[in-house]
């Protein structure tokens, strides 16, 4: 019951300071009509509500599911293993997404020549390639800096072949595959494998990490989709 | 008057079930096979999916019925007024206050507090999170009132980073980018872009899809920045507890 109590705490501190900010706007600058206001609110209730059960949801399933898996592949003595299963993950979470959708339509429409299906796959390719890769990383002990500056290195480098329009674009890609419900799942993995493989050091560093160097792939899968379609 | 409230409601609930399903189906091959949790656990887990569900659509209803269309509204009505100025400033203090109201953030930030054991405090990350994000909305009010490129905020931010990266400790670097992508959530996202297509649509010269691009990247970034700066004041001020070396 305690832990109900505090999510609800928790849900309010997060929900009322936009909500009160929005309110002043309306009483000062913008004066939308009453109808509108009311509808704001109708959001406000759906949002509060759905955040609370969220919040409480993840801490029963999410969590504690991603930590229980990423604690027991390390003891499995089999890094290809550990490995695969980033990579999958990696498909699994990015196909599921439906701001990758969106934004798989939005690129339709700006390019008109590539098809939001051959996007979805390589914005996921990308990205469970680049999970993989975190993987290997916390298992071989690679400094992350040498993962995340070679990437964004690759990164900067194909941008001066990306036509113009495509550059905002692929970096919103980045943003958009780490959506509310791979982000729980995917820090507790990383936490839990760490937590086995580094119990001789500061294992806290090891477990994070692994969502930055996923949002490296799909801004280059993107890029590489742009050069080919020019 | 005419409220929505229930409006494309199935289409989200099929959204949210299609993006959990995937999980759900990778958990269950593990317990099969390796994990073997009792029942009773099971059923818990259970539980706690289906509340992830429902909440993260309920969540969704809200951004699409409550705050996209008075988003887009405000931003309309924002962009007309004479003095557009005012649009950095309030910018900042939509992309602060959103933050607050982003669930992966919220995941985010008690992971990093349970791990490094309060070192790191939820709280310092949020307000860390949300100034970052904050500056980068204020960063694209510009970007849409001026016209310049996305590409003159993104070469100098990352060659930021990179240089920040140099003088942190690999724990502060971690975290850091994952912060990137978890600012990137539903309310921001949803919220701010409709804010911003709003305001690119009464702007002469600017098409709201194109200049709406671009502005995640942007929140993808300064949080990014923000916490290897948090990091940098935390070990400039004798780190307490940390006894990581440098990366």
């Amino acid at each position: 019951m305690q832990q109900v109590k505090d999510t609800l705490k928790e849900v309010v501190y997060a929900i009322l300071p936009v909500t009160i900010v929005i309110i002043i706007l309306q009483l000062t600058l913008i004066r939308l009509p009453i109808e509108n206001l009311i509808q704001f609110l109708v959001g406000v209730a759906f949002v509060g509500s759905g955040f609370f059960l969220f919040l409480l949801g993840v801490h029963a399933g999410l969590l504690p599911v991603g930590e229980k898996i990423g604690r027991m592949l390390p003891r499995t003595n089999k890094p290809w293993l550990i490995i695969g299963t980033g990579f999958l993950l990696g498909i699994a979470v990015t196909v599921a997404e439906p701001d990758v959708r969106v934004l798989a339509n939005q690129i339709d429409r700006v390019s008109g020549e590539i098809g939001s299906g051959i996007l979805i796959l390589s914005v996921s390719l990308g990205l469970a390639i680049f999970v993989a890769l975190a993987m290997v990383r916390t298992i071989y002990n690679v400094p992350l800096s040498y993962l995340l500056i070679g990437g964004y290195v690759l990164v900067f480098a194909l941008s001066f072949f990306v036509p113009p329009d495509f550059i905002s674009i692929s970096f919103d890609a980045g943003g958009v595959t780490t959506g509310p419900m791979a982000v729980p799942f995917i820090l507790a993995l990383g936490i839990g494998v760490a937590s086995v493989l580094r119990k001789d050091t500061t294992g806290s560093s090891d477990g994070f990490g692994l969502i930055g160097l996923a949002s490296i792939g799909p801004i280059i899968a993107v890029m590489i989709l742009g050069v080919l379609y020019q | 008057m005419n409220i929505h409230i229930f409006d494309g409601f199935l289409g989200i609930l099929g959204e949210v079930g299609m993006a959990l399903i995937p999980l759900i189906l990778f958990f269950a091959v593990f317990q099969v096979f390796m994990l073997k949790l009792p029942f009773q656990q099971l059923k818990q887990i259970a539980f706690g999916f289906f509340l992830t569900f429902l909440g993260l659509a309920l969540f969704l209803q809200g951004v699409h019925v409550g705050f996209m269309p008075v988003g887009e509204l405000m931003g309309e009505a924002l962009g007309q007024r004479s003095n557009t100025w005012i649009l950095i400033p309030i910018g900042f203090v939509l992309g602060f206050v959103a933050t607050f109201a982003e669930p992966a953030v919220r995941v985010m930030n008690e992971e990093v507090d349970q791990t490094t054991s309060g070192y790191i405090s939820a709280r310092v990350m949020l307000y860390t999170l949300s100034i970052g994000v904050g500056a980068s909305i204020a960063l694209s009010m510009f970007r849409i009132l001026s016209g310049i490129s996305l590409w003159y905020f993104i070469i100098p931010g990352y060659l930021l980073v990179f240089i920040l990266v140099y003088f942190s400790n690999k724990t502060f670097t971690a975290i850091a980018f994952d912060s990137g992508g978890v600012a990137t959530g539903p309310m921001t996202v949803t919220f701010i872009v409709s804010v911003a297509v709003g305001v690119a649509s009464v702007t002469d010269g600017r098409d709201p899809l194109i200049d709406g691009f671009g502005m995640i990247a942007l929140v993808a970034l300064t949080p990014i920045i923000a916490v290897l700066i948090l990091g940098l004041i935390f070990s400039s001020k004798g780190g307490k507890k940390t006894n990581d070396a440098k990366s």
